[in-house]
């Protein structure tokens, strides 16, 4: 009963002026909505995210403002080798120390060569941990480069 | 005129200041529809390529008139310093501070080595094994800065540092 007395006072115009009349306060709630409005405007995108960052790995922050596009994508994070989601090889074993060829990653990027035929310049994209030694990258490309890839993009965070 | 934007509220005394209420009813309603809106279109991080390519892909550099490869300029990158360096020459030596790279000399160093340079468009990144893929990516970006559109990244011999 007191509930229904309290919404009529919020509703009813009549009830001004009742003791006990209800009125909210949304100066301060608007002045809340309009900082989180300008914000919201401000990181507003139309383009949306055409690459998504692995959720393993940390990306390298960069001053590059080249747009990402979609690529074959090639993923080292701190525990392994990965694309599209399947897991091509382990960091603590890449292949036999002394040789560069990681072979389940060759066979991997074989395959995805064999997708891209028809495209003038291949193209891996990786995307790599920021602590990883240049070690692990070196031999990711150079098996990416057993297959028939030459150029390749490394994914960032753009730095404001 | 005033009546318009204020709600029909307290009837004020004759002759007194009415005290006027906004209605801001209508101000929330939009907001929580441009809100959820927002946030689903909201990008929090940006995103973005660095391009590069394997040493010999970078560009052909043929002196046409002896038919001998151009030097490009090449910046080793190892543990604790950087070098600067055109075919087996070292031009200039940077030490880093412990973690960090003294990323302003090199700039310093690469722009005034590129302006003397035969070419001028590329260089190329040698890198150390134990270095950290964060600090690949930092010389990289000065290189860039130095004016070099073209970059070869490749893997440094420990031998001279």
């Amino acid at each position: 009963m007191q509930r229904h007395s309290i919404l009529a006072g919020l509703h009813s115009r009549e009830n001004d002026g009742v003791a006990g009349a209800f009125k909210p306060q949304l100066t301060s709630l608007v002045d809340v909505m309009t900082i989180l409005l300008v914000f919201l405007i401000k990181s507003f995108s139309t383009e949306g995210s055409i690459v998504t960052p692995s959720d393993d790995l940390q990306l390298p922050f960069s001053t590059s403002q080249k747009p990402a596009r979609p690529l074959c994508t090639i993923e080292i994070t701190r525990t392994a080798v990965i694309s599209e989601g399947e897991e091509l090889a382990r960091l603590d074993r890449l292949g036999p120390p002394d040789s560069m060829l990681v072979p389940p990653l060759l066979a991997w990027m074989r395959l995805q060569k064999a997708k891209c035929e028809g495209l003038a310049k291949p193209e891996v994209l990786i995307q790599c941990d920021r602590e990883i030694p240049f070690e692990i990258v070196k031999k990711v490309m150079f098996t990416c480069s057993k297959a028939g890839f030459a150029d390749y993009s490394l994914l960032v965070l753009t730095e404001e | 005129m005033r009546n318009i934007s204020f709600t029909k509220s307290q009837s004020a005394p004759s002759g007194a200041v009415p005290e006027v209420e906004l209605d801001l009813t209508p101000v929330m309603n939009m907001f929580l529809i441009l809100v959820p809106f927002l946030v689903s279109m909201a990008v929090f991080t940006q995103v973005a390529i660095i391009e590069f390519s394997l040493p010999p892909n970078v560009g052909a550099g043929l002196d046409d008139s002896l038919g001998k490869p151009k030097l490009k300029l090449t910046v080793v990158l190892g543990n604790d310093h950087s070098k600067v360096t055109l075919g087996e020459r070292m031009l200039d030596s940077i030490p880093s501070a412990g973690d960090r790279f003294d990323t302003d000399s090199l700039l310093a160093r690469l722009k005034v080595r590129r302006a003397g340079a035969d070419i001028q468009d590329e260089v190329i990144v040698a890198v150390l094994d134990p270095v950290r893929f964060k600090h690949v990516v930092n010389v990289m970006d000065v290189c860039r800065d130095a004016g070099f559109e073209k970059i070869g990244l490749s893997s440094a011999a420990d031998e001279g540092l």
